[in-house]
């Protein structure tokens, strides 16, 4: 795999399914933290492209 | 004004030193011997996922290098992993492929992975000292 989308959606699912079981402890509400971490870490990484790209 | 209640620790478990450095060497140990083996699973395939991954990605494991103070930092952050850094310079592997499109991808999973342990070591060192609810 070679793209920045591939690698920063599986950095975040890496990210979120640690944080979702580090900080919850019953098994719904961990998947559920590491669903709203993988979206936030996504859509923000997303977003932030395209304010850099349309700022600088 | 008195100290909260704190869950006691079981005897039989391992206490925190013991545990930090099981937890060290092998990713969600430290949550295994405390009954946490579910969570332990998760820790061990994705930190030792995330080693792979930066490994196969050309990412490189770095030297403790005092010249450089990035590099020794890397170098610090990767050995937090524990036994896959080890088992990584025991088998040669992670020279660091630096012309690859990926190897920056790399070093990120590598030094990433080593960080989220010292985490997840700092976790079960809450559970073997009975601050944390098992």
């Amino acid at each position: 795999m070679t793209t920045h989308l591939g690698y920063l959606i599986l950095f975040a699912a890496c990210l979120a399914a640690v944080f979702g079981a580090l900080l919850r402890d019953d098994p719904a509400a961990q998947l559920r933290l590491a669903g709203r971490i993988l979206t936030g870490l996504v859509l923000g990484a997303w977003a932030l492209g395209w304010l850099m790209y349309l700022a600088f | 004004m008195t100290a909260p209640p704190r869950a006691a620790a079981a005897p039989d478990r391992l206490g925190p030193a013991a545990t930090a450095i099981l937890a060290w060497i092998v990713p969600g140990g430290g949550h295994v011997v405390h009954g946490q083996a579910r969570k332990g699973a998760i820790f061990f395939v994705v930190l030792v996922g995330m080693f792979g991954i930066g490994l196969a990605s050309g990412g490189r494991l770095f030297p403790f290098q005092i010249a450089d103070v990035l590099v020794f930092l890397a170098a610090g952050a990767e050995w937090l992993a524990g036994l896959p850094r080890l088992i990584g310079a025991l088998a040669g592997a992670g020279r660091g492929d630096v012309v690859a499109a990926t190897y920056e991808y790399g070093n990120a999973f590598l030094i990433a992975g080593g960080l989220l342990n010292l985490l997840v070591i700092l976790d079960a060192v809450d559970l073997a000292a009975g601050r944390k609810a098992r």
